[in-house]
This record gives C-alpha cells, sequence and structure tokens, in this order.
C-alpha cells in the first residue's frame, strides 16, 4: 500500500506578498498585486500591467538572507525567499538530518538577469563582472544555486513543462515518496518576470492590457506574473513518527496531454476533463465531494473556454465553486502550480473561498461564472487546483483536509 | 532507483552516422574545431512538409528520433512520454532574444518564443501521435535524462505498460562561443578522435538526440534491461567511491563518460580503477559533451549488449571487447557537478 | 490591386517557409486557414505570423486576434483590408 503525502510546510512570495501569511491578508482583504513593473526594462512598462514582486533585487537578497553578489539571479532570489519559509515552517532546521529531495520548476531560468547582459556575453570585446551571469540562463541554475545556500546534496531536479512545471514537481515528488525512494521532498517552482517571456506571450497576443479578467466575456487575455512557492511533502508515516505537523494532503494528481495544437487546448476541453477526472479518482472522491476549483483561468480566450467546458462536462449542472487567482497574482507560469497549490491549502485551512477579480460578464460560450467575492466560514475539505499549459501540458491536483 | 524494464526500441541521432543502416561498419566522423555536430538525416520521409516548415533544428532533431524509436519498437499503442534536456532549442531561444531588441520589442514572430520552451518536443511529439498521456520534460544540466529515465522507471512500477523516453540537446555557434568564456572547452583545438589524449582543461563541444522505447517485459527484439540508476550531486571523490561499492554491481564492461577535461578526470579514474580487469569504452570522442551525453552513451551499451559488438571505425582495436558482454555500468558526469551510474543488462 | 495580391503572395510564403508552394498556386479567394483541404491549411501560429507580416511590412496593427482571424481569410481579404487602411 503505496504512502499517503502530507504537506508539512509551506513558503511563498508573490505580487500580493512576501510570505504565506502575506499572501493570505491580501487575499482576504481583495487586493490585487498587479500594477506597472519597476524593474524591467520594457517598453510595455507603462502599458502592460504585470502582478510584480514589489522588492528590488537588492532587497530581495536582504529577504533571501544571502550577501548582495553577482550571479544570484531574480528567479534564485525568488526562490530562496519561499523555500527558507518553506523550511522554516516545516521545522527542518538541518537538511541533512533526513534525506531530503528537491524538485524545482522554471521555465526560463535566470534569463531575468542574463537577458540584461546577454549581448555583452556573446561580445568579444567585452569582458566583466557579468560573465558571473553566464551560467545562470538555464533551468538547472537557480535549482542549483537554492540547492547549495539552503543544504539540499539528496536528490534534485529541474521541471520545465511551461505553465503546469510546478504541478509537475509536485506530482514528481509526490511519485518519488509513494515509490519508497525519499520520505521528504520539497517541491514548486520559480519564476521571475522577464522581457523575454513579456514579449513572448504579447507576440501571441494574449496579454491584457487591462488588469486580467478570467471567465469573463470581455476578457483579452493574461497578466505575467513573478513568484516562487515551495512545498514540503512527507510521507504518512515518517511525518507521523517525527511528529510533524500536517497541514494537509495530496491526495491525487494528474498529467495529461492535449495532443491538440503546440499552444491552444482543445476548445472542448479533453485535456482538462481526463486531467480532473483522473485526479479525483485517485483521490477517490467524487464531484459532490469537491468544495472548490482554483481553476487555471489565465484570461485567454482558448483556456478559459476550454477549461470551463471541461468543468460542465465533467460536473454537469453541478460545478463546484471555483475561482481564478491570477487577477490577485499574474500568471506567474513555473510558480503557478505551487502558488496555487498552497491557495487551495488556505482555502482548506481557513474556510475560504477566493473570489474571481475582476469578473463582471459571463461568457456566452459558458453557462457557469466563477466566485466573485470573498466567502467566509465555508467548509472545505477538498481543492482541485488545476494548472494548463503550452505544449498541451496539462496537471490537476487534488489537495485534501487532514482529518487527523 | 531499483526495478527493472526494458529497452523495447530506440534511435539516435547524433555527429555519427548512427541514423543510417548498417551501424557496424559506420565510418567515425570527426572534427578539428572542437565542435561535433550532428549528422542530420533527411526529415521529410518522418514529418509532413506542412509541419516541417515551422520546425526548428532542435524540434526536428528531436522528433525524429523519438517517432524512429517508435517504430523501432513496433509498439502501436500511446504511453507517457518524458523527456530531459539541458538547454532546449537554443537557436530559438537566441533568435528571440536578439528579435525583441532588433525590432523594439514590436511585431515579433511568435515561433521563436513558443519553440524555445523546453517542453516543446514533447508538446510535438504528442501532438504528432495524438498521445494524451503522461508528458513530462526535465532540465536540469547532466540530469535531465537521468530523471527522465528515473520518473519512465516509475511510471512503469506504477503500471504503464510502455514509455517514451528520451533526451535531445544542441549546439550553435554562440553558445560554443559562451561557454567557450567560462572553460567547456579546450583552448587548443584538437581533433576529436584523440580527444582521450589531451590532458587539458575542456572538453569538445557536442549535441544529439537518444530515444528509448521502455517497457515492463521483455520481448525478443529488447536490446538490453535497465536494471539500476543512481544520482549523486556534487559529490566528493570519496562518494563516488562508497557509492560504488554499495551499488556493488558485478559488470563486464564500463561505459564512461569520460571527456578529456583533466579538472574532472579524477572521478572516471575511481570507476575505472575500482573495475581495472574489464573494457573501459569511451563514447565522448563519438558525440561530443553536452548535458545529456549520457543517452548516447546508453543507446551505445544497448547496442552493444544486444549486437555483442561495437561499430568496428569507432574504437581502436583492442578496446573491443574480446569477451561477451552481459553486464555493463554506465557512468557519466557533467563537469564534476550531476554524476550518474546506470546498471544494463544482456536480455 | 493585382500587384499587391502578388506581393503579398511572395511575402506569405517567405513568412511562413510554404517551400514547395508558389505564388501562382495561392487561389485569391481560397480559405487561407482550416484543415478542409483546400487552401493552404494555415493555422493560429501562422495567423500570428502573418499579423506580423502585416505589421512589418505595411505597417498596420491588428490588435484584436478575433478582428485578425476575419481579415486573413483569404489574400483578397488581406488586400482588401491593406488598401482600406492606406491613403488613397
Amino acid at each position: 500500500m503505496a504512502e499517503r503525502v502530507y504537506i508539512t510546510g509551506v513558503g511563498m512570495i508573490t505580487a500580493i506578498g512576501d510570505d504565506v501569511a502575506g499572501n493570505l491578508q491580501q487575499l482576504h482583504a481583495q487586493k490585487s498585486g498587479l500594477g506597472y513593473t519597476r524593474y524591467i526594462d520594457t517598453v510595455y512598462k507603462n502599458v502592460l500591467p504585470v502582478g510584480e514582486v514589489k522588492h528590488s533585487n537588492q532587497s530581495l537578497f536582504e529577504l533571501a538572507g544571502v550577501p548582495i553578489q553577482e550571479g544570484l539571479t531574480r528567479t534564485t532570489l525568488l526562490g530562496l525567499v519561499a523555500m527558507r519559509e518553506a523550511l522554516q515552517q516545516a521545522g527542518i532546521g538541518d537538511l541533512n538530518a533526513v534525506p531530503t529531495g528537491f524538485i524545482n520548476a522554471s521555465t526560463v531560468g535566470g534569463m531575468c538577469d542574463t537577458e540584461k547582459v546577454y549581448f555583452d556575453i556573446t561580445d568579444p570585446e567585452k569582458d566583466g563582472s557579468f560573465l558571473k551571469f553566464i551560467d545562470t540562463l538555464d533551468c538547472a541554475d537557480c535549482t542549483q544555486r537554492i540547492a547549495d545556500i539552503v543544504g539540499f546534496g539528496e536528490h534534485i531536479a529541474t521541471i520545465s513543462t511551461a505553465c503546469s512545471s510546478s504541478a509537475n514537481a509536485l506530482m514528481f515528488g509526490a511519485r518519488m515518496i509513494k515509490q519508497g525512494l525519499y520520505d521528504r521532498m520539497v517541491c514548486g517552482g520559480t519564476e521571475a518576470l522577464t522581457r523575454f517571456t513579456l514579449n513572448g506571450f504579447n507576440s501571441l497576443k494574449n496579454v491584457d492590457k487591462q488588469f486580467c479578467r478570467p471567465f469573463d466575456q470581455q476578457r483579452t487575455g493574461l497578466n505575467l506574473g513573478e513568484g516562487a512557492a515551495y512545498l514540503v511533502l512527507e510521507s504518512e508515516s515518517f511525518a507521523k513518527a517525527n511528529n510533524s505537523r500536517i497541514l494537509g494532503e495530496l491526495s491525487g494528481y494528474c498529467n495529461t496531454n492535449e495532443a491538440f495544437h503546440p499552444t491552444s487546448p482543445s476548445p472542448d476541453g479533453d485535456g482538462a476533463l481526463e486531467a480532473m477526472r483522473s485526479a479525483m479518482a485517485m483521490s477517490g472522491i467524487t464531484s459532490n465531494d469537491v468544495s472548490y476549483i482554483n481553476v487555471h483561468g489565465t484570461a485567454t480566450l482558448n483556456n478559459d473556454i476550454s477549461e470551463g467546458k471541461a468543468l460542465e462536462r465533467l460536473f454537469g449542472s453541478q460545478v463546484p465553486l471555483f475561482s481564478s487567482t491570477k487577477p490577485f497574482t499574474g500568471h506567474t507560469l513555473a510558480a503557478a502550480g505551487a502558488i496555487e497549490a498552497i491557495y487551495s491549502l488556505l482555502a482548506i485551512r481557513q474556510g475560504l473561498i477566493f473570489p474571481n477579480l475582476n469578473f463582471s460578464e459571463q461568457m456566452e460560450e459558458l453557462q457557469i461564472s466563477p466566485v466573485t467575492t470573498l466567502m467566509e466560514n465555508v467548509t472545505v475539505n477538498h481543492v482541485i487546483s488545476n494548472s494548463f499549459g503550452f505544449g498541451g501540458n496539462n496537471a490537476s491536483l487534488v489537495i485534501s483536509k487532514y482529518e487527523g | 532507483m531499483k526495478g527493472k524494464c526494458y529497452i523495447q526500441g530506440m534511435a539516435a541521432i547524433s555527429p555519427q552516422p548512427t541514423f543510417e543502416e548498417n551501424l557496424f561498419s559506420a565510418q567515425l566522423l570527426y572534427t578539428d574545431n572542437n565542435l561535433l555536430p550532428c549528422k542530420e538525416p533527411d526529415y521529410k520521409p518522418f514529418i509532413p512538409a506542412n509541419s516541417l516548415r515551422r520546425m526548428s533544428r532542435m524540434l526536428k532533431i528531436g522528433l525524429t528520433t523519438a517517432l524512429k524509436a517508435i517504430t523501432d519498437s513496433n509498439l502501436t499503442v500511446q504511453g507517457p512520454i518524458v523527456t530531459g534536456t539541458g538547454k532546449g532549442s537554443l537557436q530559438d531561444t537566441e533568435k528571440f532574444l536578439k528579435e525583441i531588441v532588433t525590432y523594439q520589442e514590436t511585431a515579433l514572430n511568435p515561433t521563436p518564443f513558443i519553440q524555445s520552451t523546453y517542453n516543446s518536443v514533447n508538446g510535438l511529439i504528442a501532438l504528432q501521435q495524438k498521445c494524451t498521456a503522461y508528458n513530462n520534460t526535465f532540465v536540469h544540466r547532466g540530469f535531465s535524462f537521468e530523471n527522465a529515465l528515473l520518473d519512465s522507471m516509475m511510471l512503469l512500477q506504477e503500471g504503464s505498460d510502455h514509455v517514451l523516453t528520451g533526451a535531445f540537446e544542441e549546439i550553435t555557434a554562440e553558445h560554443f562561443y559562451i561557454k567557450s568564456r567560462i572553460g567547456f572547452w579546450k583552448s587548443e583545438q584538437i581533433d576529436s578522435r584523440e580527444l582521450l589524449l589531451h590532458n587539458t582543461p575542456g572538453s569538445v563541444a557536442g549535441e544529439g538526440a537518444a530515444f528509448f522505447m521502455l517497457t515492463q517485459e521483455p520481448t525478443d527484439q529488447s536490446y538490453a534491461a535497465i536494471n539500476g540508476l543512481k544520482l549523486l550531486y556534487k559529490p566528493s571523490a570519496e562518494k563516488v567511491l562508497s557509492t560504488l561499492q554499495a551499488f556493488a554491481p558485478e559488470v563486464d564492461a564500463v561505459i564512461t563518460g569520460r571527456n578529456g577535461d583533466c579538472r574532472f578526470n579524477h572521478f572516471y579514474n575511481i570507476v575505472e580503477q575500482h573495475f581495472d580487469n574489464i573494457p573501459h569504452i569511451p563514447f565522448k570522442h563519438l558525440c561530443g559533451e553536452y548535458d545529456t551525453a549520457s543517452a548516447f552513451g546508453m543507446w551505445l551499451g544497448a547496442n552493444l549488449l544486444k549486437h555483442q559488438e561495437l561499430p568496428e571505425a569507432w574504437f581502436a582495436k583492442d578496446q573491443h571487447p574480446s569477451k561477451p558482454i552481459n553486464k555493463i555500468l554506465l557512468y557519466n558526469h557533467f563537469y564534476g557537478e550531476q554524476h550518474a551510474f546506470i546498471l544494463l543488462e544482456r536480455v | 490591386m493585382e500587384d499587391l495580391k502578388t506581393k503579398l503572395k511572395v511575402q506569405i510564403i517567405e513568412a511562413l517557409n510554404l517551400q514547395d508552394i508558389k505564388p501562382e498556386d495561392i487561389d485569391d479567394n481560397a480559405a487561407l486557414f482550416g484543415d478542409g483541404g483546400e487552401g493552404l491549411g494555415l493555422d493560429s501560429i501562422d495567423s500570428l505570423e502573418l499579423m506580423v507580416l502585416m505589421e512589418r511590412q505595411y505597417h498596420i496593427k491588428v490588435e484584436d486576434p478575433r478582428e485578425g482571424r476575419k481579415i486573413l481569410t483569404s489574400v483578397q481579404s488581406m488586400a482588401d483590408f491593406i488598401k482600406s487602411k492606406q491613403p488613397a
């Protein structure tokens, strides 16, 4: 019998807060973190809204507890801030006391910093301390820097499946625990805003000039965001023997592929439907048990139709309460799955359903609409968290209340 | 990772003529400018023209290798697809970075951005195969392919019948230059055939793709079994030795990732000294050094186990095994940081 | 107008790397998109590429992808739109 996988620590930083408590406070206050960038050098500075973490790199060094130095990218620093909180919350002092794996997720690695010096790096005439950033472009750099600073020495990996990256990191970590390879894994992702991704999504014409409006008829696209989040996962037997504080359970998950188009989901949401259905089956729950769905809800034309159709097909006329929290944080790509997994956990622990901000008009293709105001004192037992991305990579997680 | 799985089909595009018939009479291709580029096949028999027109080099190499491995396996039912790549499509990343500057962030072609995402090859394989099963991409330097392999072995243990597992990497002139600035390549230009004779810092750059169809059960056609996998992150030399002792494989040959870089040879020395009476078979003079070169090493090892021979021109006479090879240890590390042991067995 | 359409066809072939197609193979009114077996069988990424073409070559910006799809129905519709945006 495979072990159950419990969540025993969480840490995060996003546009709405530097830690989990800060995020909860802003979610509760229904305050969005969207605005205009202070740190990316782009012609869209005052045109395209983003969910930027409200700290310069200099101030992030302080938050992350490391001396200012070349070679540590914003991606790494955001990850470090979230990682330190997760480990602290899980009561982990010495990482080597118990073999602990680390599965990270990233979409563009240290692009945030390398794009600023890339043309110096490729210019033989130029020399200087920017060379410290040469090897920070790939996705493994941030993982290894974080691992080396906090002391992970066991299994490490980095996953990149676009917008579902950190959901897949959580899944991979949970599976390693169930296989008996490790009793404890720390999984999540980190993403910094870059001119590269901003222009990338803009070239796909799916960035909204207004604050994003998921599941709204008038939506025209997403807003990008940045942040990082990590969850400490432990096997049931270890968590109990170790007397860990169990926050919730990662009770189900599924990864599917759309096999439909390089950047668009199938219009009827086949992949999304299958991901949710299989994750629920693994969790052993039925439609009626789902209290809330933290949808992917990017506010792109295609995602919301596809995801909405999948919800209607799976749940019929009884679609559970759902909302996208991307109007709070922006779409944080590789970090989104882990950030929203923590929001799902917060919904369970605080009895809250978070509002889908900026919604006013139901989509003509759908019969359903999201929760638009904060709901309090709700009994939340099981939450589905969806992450769907480029390349047809879909992931659904089920986070459940721990009834210990 | 314990547990056993089988290589039912495989394919490689590499700097050697690995994609063609008559592997064992293949010539040895080489370079004297420290960069071994892939010998690319004609893609038209594999990819429809309407898809091919937009695809960059890495996507063509990755997708075509994957398709050939699927065909080679004779398996038609869809299963999970798991890959590893350290850098993804560098050509697309470089192109998009440049166009942002050239066109001052306006009217940018989306294609390079889409193809620069690390999971684009995986997405394409799934799309081309109409495969809606599990799909994952690992992007961690010398652990990219290894984690893909671990994921695949777990999927098989969890009940998947078969998994398509692969790795792909490309090198561009620009990235070659970038990495030369931090000592990845030898500063003197060498003949790649003599890579291991140059005891100086750095290696020669390479690239390639290798895909494997892994199954739970063996068949008459199976190339080899994968019988163990062990990864070590930034280990000390002592840790490499103690792991090797604990792993305790009894093998008939070691396939070694030795790459001529004097800064990290000591790790290979430990492993080779531990097995001093059996053949040590290098492969980096064939494929060059890159994040996922171990996938090429595994492809070579699986061929050796199945056919009990190696392409004649690729190795000196005394390097060809003289006794039957039933078990192989593949040991590789990427610039001293990510170390991997893979155990292969004859079926 | 005929000149514009011929020029457009050459530009489309180049922008989308339509290797085996010549300008004269493209009918003015043939559908550019869709899998119907007729027309060019282009997809939504091609449509974004064609919007880039319009912007770079004709300085016409198409903001809304929904609007874009209508403009990009055929070579004829693209030419009509370009004409309508250019000073008489």
